[in-house]
């Protein structure tokens, strides 16, 4: 199968995975191997080196002959997409899943027992082969409906190759071709210009003021400079590499094609995320387990009647068929599409709230969770750049940096902060979009990089007009940030006509703006710089850095009239005026801060013990200072090296047990053992993963998985989508995620709230139990079902139940009612309560069986046989006269047979009081299902502690009534189902048995309320 | 628990409902009350048939009270929104649900 299982596809209520083990093992070392580090060496080779690889000329590229080989070599620069699985195989797993197998089995025991009996008999009964009709049915219906549920198959390679380019601009012998990105081989001289999508990985060769967008790879929004240098090891952060797929946004490339199609970062990427497997999902690995448990019950007790039949004496043949009645009794027809109407409603009801669940077992998964493994931009931060603090008048401010400018405000009086917010407005090249005037200022599109982008949002909020500001003043020169002089300066008018003189301004990073200050102006004045205001400097810059912020300096002069007159011609490159002696401001800094309500829904996870790792392309300092913030690293709570740093000893001395959080840079994890791994992941509640690749992400998830947890994956970005796919649930961004994480996913918050992620939680965890309540209340029924048979068997008396009965309860009555738990409100705070253990909390327990069969099932079963008993007499069998009675009974040419007072019967007679029988019998079942459904609305709370706030519930107990009273007595039930009208008086025979169900279980319940941890909650807490 | 009550309550009514019809065949035909061995089925058929209706019909009724401000508590009206959904899929009264939501 390999890749073709990529698509996340998953059958409502069961899990088809059984050709995973058949996997080629080949694909399975290929997928290892994509999981290890890109093993890129290009960007450390030097030009010639890279040129020589790949047989290629720096000037002339490659010879078209050469092309055309490397093509045949290499294939075509494209993704090759996943085999697909067909539709009809989809539609057959769906068939043919976990659940329905046990629906397909029973079936065909029937068709088989109805061929026994067809082949022995003259007359077979028809029971057999009506409920193996109905059994195929039910499973190819409940199949249809999840089939349809999820028909939206995952298309992950297609959102991939929305990404992929179709043109591409390649030098071949020397001259220029426009050529289909298809065609690109490796060793391709490549030129990519502001606006396009780079065709393939390139080696950059020469540069002018390139820029790319890695923000699909690497989760950074801020475009990145493109140099022919080789800047750091690592090649997703080296200067010289640009990557498949990513976006040139300006300036001019050229560069060698090192990798191409599949080979290339973002092709390793998506063969990544299309061919990992995704495990079972908790609620179908609970319902396997659920499975066993009936199958194990329903062989034993058949097994057991088989031989107790033989010994009783019945034939062989006989005692198969009661063996396959037995076994087919046992399953819960119901059920299948009991619990996949409850998944579904609950995927509706989180769809409501924000959550769009892709795959309905998915539904529960959330609730299961133990880690959650978040990304950071885009889910925790808000994905912008906002001022957050200021330092000038020898003080830090704070900026508001709430979405919705609730925040506090600062000092805005100050003479300083105008100089400073001049400057920022002035020296600043982002400016709005046209006609956004009636939007708020933070949702108005910048044409601009997103550190200048926030300076003037920040400015046009505090001091408002920054477009009239800067014709008041308008500009006469410039010279542009660069990497190497690290400002930015402009040249402007002054805003008072008679000033005559230029206001030279400048922003940049601190330390270079403060080398060119002499003097700083404090509360207005201007002060010579002297040593104390350096210190107060310096302490405000480390602060500020600390936090995370990205920090600028500014300064600005005025240009003294007699030197630079109006008119004067100001040269930027051949720089003819002062850019030193300048008058220091103040600091701004920068950071894509929390969302609101993100800090609050890390602490509800905590308290529903829920680990929340945060894992993020971002810088450590940054990673550290936002975890901080939203309370992923809680406060007093230290890394090692915060430890090393308050007790001033190295790092290596501090024993990592004393540390509860950690920061991990990418780099580190890259060194890390497995056991190391392990290790770290155990002892440390609050995790951070800094500058992570797309591969260390799905090994942190790996690694979480190993040591037992369920792992949810946050994120929006392609460089997330392995992990989203290989974690238990991933989870996309749903306004500012990526096509290919949607894919991935099996989640979608709409809202982009990290906040919606604990309703998911608490849903999910919700309809687990409630899930436990239906199968308990489906279950229970089970036995006043299979009894009547066994006593047919042993004591031979008239059927008391038959299979059209059956059939009526489960698919009938019972369906209602089940349905209508998943709408129980939770019976405490299951926020506060700590994830389940998948290895001991499991859905269906022996100790539910055993209350479900049990107990409340043996009453049921009572009052069904005092029913049976009562109708019996009422004719003139009395209970001494029925037993052994069946062969006569069911004799056709008996017609004859005396009842305890004499009278003598014909067969239909009989078989008319039998079938009445049967009604009574399924009536009584409603009734006791009544004290059942009530009874199964708490674990442990009284009925009366819960109230009867569902109405669902209440709809439920009155259709089932109606439903059985409309069987028993619409004329026309007798020929159709064999069901007779009921006098009045019958129908009372089961309310006492009613009664005892529910005192009893109340009974239960309150000693398990008193007594806990007693015997009885280590017995029947199911 | 108002709705407990009520839930029996309504029962009480109907079975009540569903013996008249029997009582009155019992003491109209006076040849079957003579006759212990004939059971008058067709009143039981359709007494026990207008019980299943007015059953049912309480039942749909209790579901669509959500939005009247009659006897019920107040406190069910936030998880009334879910219900009305379920009515949807249950039961094929769909088309009042929606605009008892709106």
């Amino acid at each position: 199968m390999g890749y073709g299982r990529s698509d996340s596809y998953r059958v409502a209520t069961t899990q088809e995975n059984k050709d995973v083990k058949e996997k080629p093992k080949a694909k399975g070392a290929d997928l290892e191997e994509l999981k290890k580090e890109v093993p890129l060496t290009e960007h450390k080779m030097s030009i010639e080196e890279v040129c020589q690889k790949h047989n290629t000329d720096i000037v002339q590229g490659l010879t078209n002959a050469k092309a055309a080989e490397f093509l045949i070599r290499d294939g075509p620069n494209a993704l090759t997409p996943p085999p697909t699985t067909p539709e009809w195989v989809k539609f057959c797993r769906q068939l043919f899943g976990g659940f329905s197998v046990l629906l397909w089995i029973g079936a065909i025991l029937c068709f088989l027992a109805y061929a026994i009996q067809a082949a022995t008999e003259d007359e077979p009964a028809g029971d057999n082969l009506y409920l193996g009709i109905v059994l195929s049915a039910v499973v190819i219906i409940t199949g249809c409906f999840s089939y349809f549920q999820e028909a939206k198959s995952s298309k992950i390679m297609e959102s991939f190759k929305n990404m992929v380019p179709q043109q591409a601009l390649v030098i071949r012998e020397g001259e220029k071709l426009q050529i289909n990105a298809e065609e690109v081989v490796a060793g391709d001289l490549v030129e990519v210009k502001g606006g396009d999508r780079i065709p393939a990985d390139l080696r950059v060769v020469s540069a002018h003021g390139c820029k790319v967008d890695n923000s699909s790879l690497t989760g950074e929004s801020e475009p990145q400079n493109r140099s022919p240098e080789c800047t750091n090891d690592n090649p997703l952060e080296t200067r010289n590499i640009a990557f498949f797929s990513t976006n040139c946004v300006e300036g001019t490339a050229r560069g060698i094609v090192i990798s191409t199609g599949d080979r290339t970062t973002m092709g390793r990427i998506a063969t990544l995320a299309s061919g990992l497997d995704t495990g079972k999902t908790p609620i179908a690995k609970e319902i396997e387990h659920f499975i066993h448990i009936i199958t194990g019950v329903a062989v034993f007790l058949g097994i057991s009647f088989f031989i107790l039949s033989i010994v009783l004496g019945y034939s062989w043949l006989e005692a198969v068929i009661f063996l396959i009645g037995i076994i087919v009794a046992n399953v819960p027809e119901g059920l299948l599409a009991t619990v996949t109407v409850c998944l579904t409603l609950t995927a509706k009801r989180m769809a409501k709230k924000n959550c769009l669940v892709k795959n309905l077992e998915a539904v529960e998964t959330l609730g299961s969770t133990s880690t959650i493994c978040s990304d950071k931009t885009g889910t925790l931060t808000q994905n912008r750049m906002t001022v957050a603090h200021m330092w000038f008048d020898n003080q830090i401010h704070e900026a508001d940096t709430t979405e919705d400018q609730s925040g506090a405000s600062f000092d805005k009086s100050s003479e300083t902060w105008v100089a400073l917010a001049r400057v920022a407005a002035l020296c600043n090249r982002a400016s709005f979009k046209a006609n956004q005037e009636s939007l708020p200022i933070l949702k108005r599109d910048v044409a601009g990089d997103a550190s200048e982008s926030a300076l003037l949002k920040c400015i046009e909020l505090s001091c408002g007009g920054v477009k009239a500001m800067r014709e008041k003043n308008k500009k006469v020169a410039e010279i542009p940030f660069n990497s190497t002089n690290k400002y930015q300066l402009s040249v402007h008018e002054t805003e008072d006509e008679n000033d005559n003189r230029y206001l030279l301004v400048m922003k940049g990073a601190p330390e270079r703006i403060l080398d060119r200050s002499t003097t700083i102006m404090v509360q207005g004045k201007e002060q010579p710089m002297d040593e104390e205001l350096k210190e107060a400097f310096q302490n405000a810059y480390l602060e500020l850095g600390g936090l995370g912020e990205r920090v600028l300096g500014f300064c600005h002069a005025l240009l003294p009239e007699d030197q630079f007159p109006k008119g004067f011609a100001f040269d930027c490159d051949d720089v003819n005026f002062p850019t030193e002696n300048l008058c220091f401001l103040g600091l701004m800094s920068m950071i894509d801060p929390p969302r609101a309500a993100v800090p609050d829904a890390v602490g509800k996870c905590r308290s529903a013990g829920i680990k929340v790792i945060m894992v993020t392309g971002d810088h450590p300092i940054t990673a550290k200072a936002i975890a901080k913030g939203v309370g992923i690293i809680s406060e007093g709570n230290e890394t090692v090296e915060d430890i090393a740093a308050r007790l001033n000893i190295p790092v290596s001395q501090v024993n990592p047990r004393d540390a509860k959080a950690c920061v991990i840079h990418g780099s580190d994890l890259k060194d890390l053992s497995q056991d190391q791994m392990d290790d770290l992941l155990k002892n440390h509640t609050e995790i951070v993963f800094a500058r992570t690749s797309p591969q260390q992400k799905l090994i942190i998830v790996e690694g979480c998985q190993r040591l037992g947890a369920i792992v949810a994956v946050t994120g929006d970005g392609v460089n997330d989508s392995p992990a989203l796919k290989k974690a238990d649930i991933g989870v996309a961004m749903g306004i500012s995620g990526s096509d290919v994480s949607k894919q991935a996913a099996d989640m979608i918050l709409l809202d982009d709230n990290f906040a919606s992620i604990v309703t998911g939680v608490e849903e999910g965890r919700l309809i687990f139990d409630n899930l436990k309540k239906s199968i308990a209340y489906t279950l229970t029924s089970n036995i006043p079902e299979i009894t009547p048979f066994l006593f047919f068997i042993i004591v031979n008396i008239p059927l008391p139940l038959g299979t059209i009965t059956i059939l009526c309860i489960d698919l009938g009555t019972d369906m209602v009612p089940a349905i209508s738990l998943a709408y129980e409100i939770a019976e405490s705070d299951i926020m506060k309560r700590q994830p389940r253990n998948p290895a001991r909390d499991k859905l269906v327990n022996e100790r539910l069986i055993s209350i479900a069969y049990g107990q409340i099932g043996m009453i049921q079963a009572l009052g069904g046989f005092f029913a049976y008993f009562v109708i019996m007499a009422e004719n003139g069998f009395l209970p001494s006269r029925l037993v052994g009675i069946r062969l006569y009974w069911d004799d056709r040419s008996n017609n004859d047979l005396e009842d305890s007072y004499g009278q003598q019967w014909t067969y239909e007679q009989r078989k008319i009081v039998e079938f009445t029988c049967h009604t009574a019998f399924f009536v009584s079942i409603v009734v006791v299902q009544w004290a059942d459904v009530i009874v199964c609305k708490t674990r442990r709370n009284s009925v009366f502690q819960q109230g009867m706030r569902n109405k669902i519930l209440i709809f439920g107990l009155f259709e089932e009534t109606a439903l059985a009273a409309f069987l028993s007595y619409c004329p026309g039930m007798d020929v159709a189902l064999r069901m007779y009208p009921l006098k009045p008086s019958w129908w009372f025979c089961a309310f006492p048995y009613s009664f005892l169900i529910f005192v009893y279980d109340e009974i239960r319940k309150l000693i398990l309320r008193r007594h806990p941890g007693g015997w009885v909650e280590k017995e029947t807490y199911y | 628990m108002e709705t407990a009550l009520l839930f029996l309550f309504s029962f009480l009514v109907s079975v009540a409902a569903l013996s008249e019809p029997n009582g009155q065949a019992d003491q109209d035909g006076k040849e079957k009350k003579m006759d212990p061995f004939v059971y008058d089925y067709e009143s039981l058929r359709i007494g026990g048939l207008a019980f299943a209706v007015v059953v049912f019909i309480l039942g749909v009724l209790l579901i669509l009270s959500r939005r009247c401000s009659c006897s019920f508590n107040q406190k069910a009206k936030a998880p009334g929104d879910e219900e009305a959904q379920a009515v949807n899929l249950i039961a094929s009264k769909a088309e009042e649900a929606p605009k008892a939501e709106t």
